[in-house]
């Protein structure tokens, strides 16, 4: 019995689009504060491999998750370390944790290569399908996240840490501290980004297997505008992309899968140069320290 | 020692490098320490590795020119970076700017396949240059109007260029001859660059050496340079002063840009002979590290590149010799680069 | 310390250091384009070899994993043949030209390519013929499918891999007319992710019936079985593993006897370069077990078909359309074993397009 299309193909953005929204997630929050990390990808082969190995290792897909968003926390407060703490240049020290990730992540999961786990199980919640617990929790993780970033006093303070770090300094808020539990949070959600696709999607490890999707997820923040919300639509947008021209494929209709992954990058670019046209930023002023934003 | 060699000694660059080659090498080898102790933790042997590698890379050719056409593109790509940081711009773009690079020369190749060598090798290095150019003109253009930041720009174009490159070999491109494999068809002798001595050392290196030398030249000793660094330092005094500001974010990314592409030519046109998917392994990011962590000065982006060659053939060998999947060595690079790092300095322009 | 001195002290080094070299037969170098662990291509390569090496005494092997089918590869090849490797095994499709080219920069070594094409005095090619094979996988998946709809993931998209989901859909057909294949291109020898897409896109479809040709059967598999759909396996039979109740049969390939058969040649220093391709019953393919979902009736069918094909049965002979409707064989033509790399259509009954 096959499923209409719109609903097949609603249902593979939404199963590729998960460890997208995580990471996405993961990095808008540390965007928030001023800190981009551009090994975000690095941290998502952290989680996959950690998540891949601890629930190979236990036996429960649950501790997997755990293990990742552990390791992807530990990556990310590395990338604080060096930044925050040592004042380091930020994209190069995010290149470098691309680079620590990619080696990890290989010596982690290379022991437990081709061992069978019970991958997160699929639970039916609703009648909208019967999905693993990580594409449940997505949304409600986004919308946490945005009542987190636009209604705690903690958000307000990250914020302001993110767009003026010494008028936040000056009104009695610890920049350092704030950008370093943003991080924590972050790597914690790129990890559990990175183990949706170990443990659910591909139920296996491979080196590298991510395929890009860390700097998807940079790009996404952008499309998203730094809002949570507006996250969820772009991580279906560019799971779509991916799952329209398979579901299409599967259909006899043939699309060139390569334009196809084009479009959303395409697109925020030109979300970008129309943002530059009517000098609209939504992004962190001090993003970056100055990288980001036009000056 | 004769007068002249002595107060060379003491000029600024000399004195820098002084100071600096101790200090690098220093670091080289604590980095190579600590990836031995990540290395004895997974149960391997960190010593004959190094052993080997130096025993392959300095007591056998072969080895050595390896080091060397590892060397080539990175030193291509770190000029495409060092060039804009100098007036403050940051491309990242390396990665896509060589694609469209080795795109463009493909095109040219498999349009010409009759024109003689000495005619098509210029033309296609001509193309090279133009495809990456181009790739790298559009964020030049969107930053000298103030609408785009070039790093967002050159970090997003970088992802559409390989698709394009695999849109055509999966496609218009695709090579019959071999049982349909996506790839293009091989490239006639004439397209491909000469390599020296037996190995797979190629004209490429003689293109990197050749950019380094002018990139050094020009940075030091002519107005350009002077100018582009009046830039780099303050963008607003240098506009008051009359230096035509945009016109060289603009110029200057191009040729970052073709420079980068000229890369991606050298690769696809002496190593692999056709245009393939997999044609970069990082080459544009390595660059970036590279220039960054050279300083963007000329000598330390060859040092720089022969460290991440030389890194990279650790990695070989400990492929062959002891079965360590090959990414492992990227853990080698990230522990060198976080030693890097995580020396405080003071903030500077471009930091 | 000269050069010289320290190259001599180097050599010595080297030399005294490896002891144990001295007593080899043959040292053997293997390239593999992905993990060993995969239940799939790499895998069947790993243990053909194991094999060759616990049937000839004295051999040393030397492997690498994860070896891309660009320019790299033969870095790392030159490397083992540094090592001392006077056979060379470049295992994945895309390794070939690196091979060859070293093929004729070192005349003493000798290379064999898996599943190409090009020849030379050292250099041999070997492959099983896959594409006759498929069709008793066909059988099995035209006996058992209940929604007609049979799923096929593919990796990329040559000609001998089109080849083989003809095949498949010629055997469905020959047993269920009704019977469809849809077919999803990934576009990558080992993508998981998008295979996992890929399975779930064609199980959307109706398909309960899923098999593929990737390098790793794993991801295609568990998809399946996840979702309470049939599988067939390929490249594997260890793949049956993953599929306790969906398993239907699969697959997989035997090198051991070639190779080993070829590392005695080369110790002898009787290797003749050749174009080898071994169908069903000729020692390279082996059909894997079948599943407890398999009925007693379908397995005769499907043995029969494998009896068949080993016996010497070519599916591809005309009268025989592709599926726009032209013809594409006439009454009485066949194409041969050096034809299957030439597919770029597909048999009617298969909904996708090859080109």
């Amino acid at each position: 019995m096959s499923t209409p299309f719109a609903a097949a193909v609603l249902s593979s953005s939404v199963l590729s689009g998960t460890s997208l929204l995580y990471a996405t997630l993961g990095e808008l929050v540390g965007e928030r504060a001023g800190i981009v990390n551009l090994g975000l990808e690095g941290i998502m082969l952290i989680g996959a491999a950690a998540g891949f190995a601890a629930t190979s290792f236990a036996g429960n897909p649950y501790l997997g998750i755990a293990a990742a968003a552990l390791a992807g926390m530990a990556g990310n407060l590395l990338l604080g370390y060096v930044v925050i703490g040592r004042g380091a240049n930020q994209l190069a020290a995010g290149l470098a944790l691309l680079f620590f990730g990619f080696g990890a992540s290989t010596l982690i999961g290379r022991p437990f290569m081709g061992a069978i786990v019970t991958g997160l199980p699929r639970l039916a919640l609703s009648e909208l399908g019967a999905f693993d617990l990580l594409v449940w929790l997505a949304l409600p993780a986004a919308l946490l996240l945005w009542c987190l970033i636009f209604r705690t006093r903690w958000g307000l303070a990250l914020r302001a840490v993110g767009e003026d770090p010494a008028v936040a300094f000056a009104a009695g808020r610890r920049p350092g501290q704030l950008q370093y539990q943003a991080l924590a949070l972050g790597g914690l959600l790129g990890g559990i980004g990175g183990a949706h696709l170990s443990l659910a999607l591909a139920m296996t490890w491979d080196e590298g297997m991510t395929a890009g999707r860390g700097f998807i997820a940079i790009a996404l923040v952008i499309f998203a505008k730094w809002n949570p919300l507006w996250a969820v639509a772009g991580a279906l947008v560019f799971g779509a992309a991916e799952a329209l021209q398979l579901q299409l494929q599967a259909r006899g209709a043939y699309v060139s899968p390569f334009l196809m992954t084009m479009i959303p990058y395409l697109l925020t670019l030109t979300i970008l140069v129309f943002w530059g046209w009517s000098r609209r930023s939504a992004a962190p002023a001090a993003l970056g320290r100055n990288f980001f934003g036009v000056e | 020692m004769p007068r002249d060699l002595a107060l060379a000694l003491r000029s600024p660059a000399a004195l820098a490098v002084q100071h600096r080659v101790p200090r690098a090498v220093a670091i080289a080898l604590a980095s190579l320490a600590i990836f031995a102790v990540l290395l004895l933790a997974a149960g391997k042997d960190p010593f004959r590795a190094y052993r080997d590698t130096l025993l392959y890379v300095f007591g056998n050719a072969y080895g050595f020119s390896e080091l060397l056409v590892r060397m080539t593109p990175l030193l291509l790509t770190a000029v495409a970076v060092a060039l804009p940081a100098r007036l403050g711009l940051i491309n990242v773009g390396g990665e896509g700017q060589l694609y469209m690079g080795a795109w463009l020369a493909t095109a040219g190749a498999l349009g010409c396949p009759d024109l003689p060598a000495w005619l098509l090798l210029p033309l296609m290095t001509a193309f090279g240059f133009a495809g990456g150019a181009i790739w790298a003109l559009l964020p030049g253009l969107l930053r000298a109007a103030k609408l785009v930041n070039e790093t967002i720009s050159t970090l997003l174009l970088n992802y559409v260029a390989p698709l394009i490159v695999s849109f055509f070999i999966f496609g218009p491109w695709r090579s019959a001859e071999s049982a349909s494999y996506p790839q293009s068809p091989a490239f006639v002798e004439a397209a491909r660059l000469p390599s020296f001595f037996g190995t797979r050392i190629h004209l490429g290196l003689i293109y990197g050496l050749a950019c380094l030398a002018l990139y050094g030249l020009v940075m030091s000793r002519t107005r350009w340079g002077l100018e582009m660094r009046a830039i780099g330092g303050n963008a607003e005094a240098s506009l008051r002063l009359g230096i035509p500001v945009a016109g060289y974010v603009i110029a200057v990314m191009a040729i970052a840009g073709g420079i980068a592409g000229a890369a991606g030519m050298a690769e696809v046109s002496a190593i692999q002979g056709r245009l393939v998917a997999g044609l970069s392994p990082g080459y544009g990011f390595m660059g970036f590290l590279v220039a960054w962590l050279a300083g963007g000065s000329a000598a330390g982006i060859l040092a720089m590149a022969f460290l991440f060659a030389l890194f990279s053939s650790v990695g070989d060998i400990l492929q062959i010799t002891q079965g360590v999947p090959y990414a492992v060595v990227n853990l080698l690079m990230a522990v060198m680069l976080f030693i890097v790092l995580g020396q405080r300095r003071p903030s500077r322009s471009g930091a | 310390m000269t050069r010289r001195r320290l190259l001599i002290l180097a050599g010595l080094l080297l030399f005294a250091a490896e002891p144990a070299r001295a007593e080899a037969t043959l040292t053997v170098g293997a390239i593999y384009v992905g993990s060993v662990n995969d239940y799939g291509y790499n895998r069947a390569m790993k243990d053909g070899l194991t094999a060759m090496k616990e049937a000839v005494p004295g051999i040393t092997l030397l492997e690498a994993e994860n070896v891309p089918e660009t320019a790299e590869a033969e870095r790392i090849m030159e490397g083992m043949i540094q090592q001392g490797a006077k056979l060379i095994f470049a295992t994945s499709f895309g390794h070939q030209q690196f091979a060859f080219n070293l093929a004729k920069k070192h005349p003493d070594v000798v290379f064999e390519h898996a599943g190409g094409w090009m020849q030379a005095a050292n250099f041999g090619n070997f492959f099983a013929a896959t594409q006759a094979a498929w069709y008793p996988m066909g059988v099995a998946a035209g006996k058992m499918t209940k929604s007609n709809t049979l799923g096929f993931v593919a990796g990329v998209p040559i000609g001998f891999i089109i080849g083989d989901v003809n095949a498949f859909a010629l055997g469905a057909r020959s047993v269920n007319p009704k019977a469809e294949v849809r077919v999803v291109v990934t576009g990558s020898w080992a993508d998981k992710a998008k295979e996992a897409e890929a399975a779930n896109a064609l199980i959307d479809q109706g398909a309960d019936v899923i098999t593929m040709h990737v390098d790793s059967p794993a991801t295609v598999i568990q998809v399946a079985e996840s979702r309470g759909v049939y599988s067939i396996g390929f490249q594997s039979i260890e793949a049956r593993a993953l599929a306790p109740k969906g398993w239907l049969t699969g697959l997989g390939f035997t090198w051991g006897p070639f190779m080993t058969a070829t590392a005695k040649s080369v110790i002898a220093g009787s290797f003749k370069p050749a174009m080898v391709r071994q169908g069903l019953g000729e020692g390279m393919l082996a059909v894997a077990p079948f599943g407890n979902a398999v009925p007693e009736e379908t397995r005769g069918l499907v043995l029969a078909a494998v009896d068949k094909i080993a016996k010497g049965y070519n599916p591809f002979t005309g009268p025989l359309s592709d599926n726009t409707g032209a013809v594409r064989l006439k009454e009485g033509e066949a194409l041969g074993n050096d034809k299957m790399g030439d597919f770029d259509w597909y048999v009617a009954g298969v909904i996708g397009k090859a080109k």
